[in-house]
């Protein structure tokens, strides 16, 4: 009787919860969009009108026509999709046996991954660049591709091997028992099970490609080979920043993320509880 | 074989099509590929987005002259480009040429990686160009013979007085004319104690715009010695520091704190009367259709008679000390074309920069542009900036003072004398030459014994593994790509770190360092600022650590149920996450403007709280850091916990409510701990992003504002490196924190047994 009433109070605090921090993400991305669309160049108003009284889509004409911006665009596509491809195949297979083997430097590997987070990326640019250099891989996307891949790769692996932690390993004996292979059970078992996990893998080596400049810098020397996050730092020179472009390509900027997480958080609900195993 | 096999088969070859695929593009190694016998030559520069349009054009009427050079334009940002040229120059390759102001050049020439050009630069030539123009530095190695490291092909970067015609009629001849004026001009129009329109505004975070007072009321920032030793405690100092402080205290034409975007966006809506800014934004006002503004000199101190004196800049072309003979003889046929009379005039024509050449100085074009006069006239008033690497730690010792004065914390007096002290310590530093002591043989053996230890206590695990290899060859062969990827890209810069934090790299031994020892460790660790570096930095990280987490389980929780409208709530959610941070950490600079600033307006007409000073006071902006990486942050550990929450067997719930378990029972004694094994990595890796997050310190308080109060340790050693060149320190400070995180990953993982699984 009263768990009509009481559910109601539940979803009605959930959506308040909610909206409030709904407010509170998007309120900075609403500012950022006028900025985009005042003319002459302004970051700060004294205005807080949302939509400037003399709104104009300049800063988008301009992106498009006087900046190589679908060549960017293309490029970064380029980049971070194949970042996402390899690191979500890496990590699916390199998470498995972290997870269910008890190799010998099995615990050693696990930190040594972290290991890679632990520098203050700053330093690493000065050897960085020379290894770059060393290694022929100067204005390369190959360049990107590997350092893009071996940033996301500790957190993807490690996140890999928590979502097959949390599969019940008697799902695998049973199928080891019916005949399965090791290599097929974790095909046909444990991978499936795992989807939520590669979702959040994917999306993350994609968000490490897509927004990383710092290494982008020292890689690239040409400006058709530029990644998004490259271009839109090149609207930024010190006290005489293009902030309407700078403004503009950043919403446009998160148009293909936003659409990416669209795409993938439908398997965001699923594993354990969608295939209907039961323990 | 099912589907999803398939797919990851799919993936892995998508892999290794893309690793040759990609490899195969754009193999062009520098400039040096040359397409048909074609020189190709790469220019790194500084150019804003306006300027390069024309250079774009010049760029395009050089091919056209001429068919056997290329030019490839690239813009750096001035620390990219300084960093960049740096660490090509350590590879021993970059740019044949770069273009910048004449800033950098002491210290390049110091480092030894520009390149006299005067084997291309007939002597007679010099004449032709203003003194300025031509840039003559001691070569380091031979000090008697000065080498030519750039020609200008503009001067100016300096500033001068730009007014609102609507708000002033004619401008301020001498200060006493412009305190009367700017009183007049600043009006409280609804009488409510708030300013609605500001006299003068300036930006007061960079002491460049500090420099036309002192030069008006007689010093400088050197002694006149001709060698770099600050005179920053000067009298004529600290009366011009008493003179910017009596119009924000007595004559209260300024606002309470301005940055450089308030004050633009202050007098672009018309809040301000008069301006104080360079000759880079000049164009922007000029071309403002709703605004009718003028460029005026600086106004003559009444004080002492003399012209408020603005530093200028050289901009001009230097050469790489590694291109080789051709690339540089193709290089300099490129810097002639761009410092002819004719690309100056076009340069001087578009966008109003004045020319190096003194055949241009009588062109019409100019006599007859105002704007283009009261710059020249400006500029004669203006004093040249010193070519000196040192120049850099007069700026570091200026900054926090300057901000701290004009946010009423000290005296003039009181800041010109720390100015004097930080600039006589900074320079003491920038200048450091450690030699190599005995703990530099000692640590060479101590690394050699080790290394040999190591290897004879490990001899058993080759064994060991060759055994376990026929047990577990799936594992072996599953885990090795990733890390070969990993150990590819760590082990060389790892252990150039490591040796580098032994070294004594630097300003005076950049190309040329050698081990020396300790000492870089000695001096971290005698520093009594580390370890406030390090406290404040523990806080940061715990405090965003646990709001990221608390704030994403509330929100994965609530989203976890059958709602109405969930993907639009979900989407909406992560855009903190979607968004460059680079622009969202901006715009939470702007949200925290005092006056301006969402913040405070919301805080105010919400909840009728007062405003909070929240950038120019250390506390409340490093709490301002923290808001903004929070909100930065918060999305991706929502995305994980949500992810987490799916494998979560439901009948565990189902269980729980027939046995009436209270909700935040079954949160606490289910959904936590079946979230462990998902979350933990995330807790842990995001406490080492925390801790080495620089963007969000770098940009919200613009670079460890107000005076280096808000810096976590990464910021320090950034600030260390790149302001002060201190590799050799930097590098043993990041082996610091490197240990550090070490440390706390081996604790964290031992304590909650993060590397085992649950079952």
């Amino acid at each position: 009787m009263a768990e009509a009433p009481k559910s109601r109070w539940i979803a009605a605090t959930r959506h308040a919860v909610l909206m409030l921090f709904v407010l509170i993400s998007v309120y900075p991305v609403i500012n950022v969009f006028s900025v985009s669309l005042r003319p002459g160049n302004r970051l700060r108003s004294t205005d807080l009108a949302v939509i400037p009284a003399d709104w104009t889509l300049d800063s988008y004409q301009k992106l498009f026509t006087e900046q190589p911006f679908l060549q960017w665009l293309g490029n970064s596509l380029l980049v971070s999709l194949a970042v996402t491809v390899l690191g979500v195949g890496l990590a699916a297979t390199g998470g498995y046996a972290l997870s269910r083997y008890r190799f010998v430097g099995r615990k050693a590997s696990m930190l040594a991954i972290l290991t890679t987070q632990m520098f203050p990326a700053t330093m690493l640019l000065l050897p960085l660049y020379v290894m770059i250099a060393y290694l022929h891989l100067v204005n390369t996307f190959l360049g990107l591709l590997i350092f893009y891949t071996a940033t996301a790769l500790p957190f993807c692996l490690w996140q890999m091997k928590g979502f097959y932690d949390t599969i019940p390993i008697s799902l695998e004996e049973a199928a080891r028992m019916d005949g399965c292979s090791r290599w097929q059970t974790f095909v046909r078992v444990s991978l499936p099970l795992a989807v939520p996990g590669l979702v959040i893998t994917a999306l993350f080596s994609f968000m490490t490609a897509w927004s990383e400049y710092i290494v982008a810098a020292q890689v690239l020397q040409e400006r058709d080979m530029f990644t998004l996050p490259l271009g839109l730092k090149s609207f930024q020179a010190s006290m005489s920043t293009e902030w309407g472009l700078y403004a503009a390509a950043s919403i446009l900027v998160s148009i293909p993320v936003v659409i990416v997480f669209m795409l993938l958080s439908r398997y965001l609900v699923s594993g354990l509880n969608m295939g209907g195993v039961k323990e | 074989m099912n589907r999803s096999s398939s797919v990851l088969l799919v993936c892995l070859a998508c892999g290794v099509i893309a690793v040759i695929g990609l490899g195969a593009t754009g193999c062009s190694n520098w400039s040096t590929a040359s397409r048909s016998g074609q020189q190709v030559i790469t220019l790194w520069h500084q150019m804003t987005v306006g300027e390069r349009k024309v250079l774009d054009q010049e760029v395009a009427r050089f091919h056209a002259s001429q068919s056997q050079i290329r030019v490839n334009t690239l813009y750096k940002e001035t620390e990219e480009l300084r960093s960049g040229f740096q660490a090509a120059a350590l590879a021993g390759t970059g740019p044949e040429l770069i273009f910048g102001p004449s800033d950098s050049l002491g210290a390049f020439v110091t480092m030894g990686v520009v390149q006299d050009m005067s084997p291309w630069f007939d002597q007679s030539r010099v004449a032709e160009f203003i003194p300025q123009g031509l840039t003559f530095l001691a070569s380091p190695t031979e000090p008697e013979r000065p080498v030519l490291v750039q020609i200008g092909d503009r001067v100016g970067n300096h500033l001068a007085l730009v007014y609102n015609r609507d708000l002033i009629s004619s401008p301020p001849a001498t200060t006493d004319e412009l305190v009367t004026l700017a009183v007049k001009t600043t009006i409280d129009r609804d009488h409510d104690g708030k300013t609605d329109q500001y006299g003068l505004v300036w930006n007061f975070v960079e002491p460049f715009f500090a420099v036309p007072f002192i030069t008006g009321y007689g010093g400088w920032v050197f002694d006149e010695s001709g060698d770099p030793v600050p005179a920053l405690d000067s009298p004529a100092c600290i009366a011009a520091l008493e003179f910017l402080v009596s119009l924000q205290t007595e004559h209260h034409v300024l606002p309470a704190n301005c940055d450089y975007e308030t004050a633009d966006a202050l007098f672009k809506s018309g809040s301000a009367a008069m301006i104080i800014n360079g000759d880079w934004s000049w164009g922007d006002y000029l071309s403002n259709p709703q605004m009718n503004v003028a460029i005026a000199p600086l106004p003559i101190v009444s004080a002492t008679g003399k012209p408020m004196g603005p530093m200028v800049a050289t901009k001009g072309y230097s050469l790489n000390v590694h291109a080789r003979a051709e690339e540089s003889a193709a290089a300099m046929e490129f810097v002639d074309f761009m410092t002819s009379a004719e690309t100056q005039r076009n340069f001087m024509a578009k966008l109003k920069t004045l020319p190096s050449r003194k055949s241009l100085l009588d062109d019409p074009l100019l006599k007859e542009d105002p704007t283009l006069m009261a710059s020249a006239l400006q500029m004669n008033n203006g004093r040249a900036m010193p070519v000196v690497a040192e120049l850099r730690a007069i700026w570091d010792s200026m900054r926090p003072h300057y901000q701290a004065l004009l946010a009423g914390n000290v005296t003039p007096a009181e800041a010109a004398r720390l100015m004097q002290a930080d600039a006589v310590s900074t320079i003491a530093r920038l200048n450091q030459d450690i030699q190599p002591n005995s703990t530099g043989l000692i640590l060479k053996l101590v690394a050699l014994i080790l290394t040999v230890t190591l290897l004879w206590f490990q001899r058993g695990a080759w064994g060991q593994l060759a055994h376990d290899w026929n047990q577990n060859r799936l594992a072996y062969l599953l885990i090795a790509p990733s890390l070969a990827v990993i150990v590819l890209t760590i082990v060389y810069p790892f252990f150039y770190n490591v040796v580098l934090s032994f070294s004594n790299m630097s300003l005076r031994n950049f190309q040329n360092w050698q081990v020396t020892g300790w000492q870089n460790y000695q001096q971290i660790f005698t520093e009594q600022k580390f370890f406030v570096v390090l406290l404040k930095t523990v806080v940061w990280t715990v405090v965003c650590v646990f709001l990221h987490v608390v704030i994403g389980l509330l929100l994965a929780v609530a989203l976890n149920a059958p709602l109405r409208g969930k993907s639009i709530y979900r989407v909406l959610l992560i855009l903190p996450w979607a968004i460059p941070a680079y622009i969202t950490a901006l715009t939470w600079r702007g949200m925290f403007d005092y006056e301006y600033g969402a913040v405070n307006l919301i805080a105010n007409q919400f909840f009728g709280l007062p405003p909070i000073n929240w950038l120019s006071d250390a506390t409340n902006a490093f709490i301002a850091c923290i808001i903004t990486n929070v909100w930065l942050g918060f999305p991706f550990m929502m995305v994980i916990a949500l992810g987490g929450m799916q494998g979560i067997p439901r009948e565990l719930y189902e269980a729980a409510k027939m046995d009436r378990v209270p909700r935040w029972k079954q949160f606490w004694y289910i959904t936590l701990p079946m979230l462990k094994p998902v979350l933990l990595p995330a807790v842990t890796l995001g406490t080492i992003w925390t801790f080495n997050n620089l963007n969000v310190i770098w940009l919200v308080s613009n670079s460890g504002e107000p005076s280096d109060k808000t810096h976590i340790l990464v910021s320090y050693v950034y600030k260390a490196v790149f302001n002060l060149y201190q590799y050799g320190y930097g590098a043993a400070l990041s082996m610091v924190i490197f240990v550090l995180l070490l440390l706390f990953s081996l604790l964290f993982m031992w304590r909650t047994k993060a590397t085992e699984g649950i079952h």
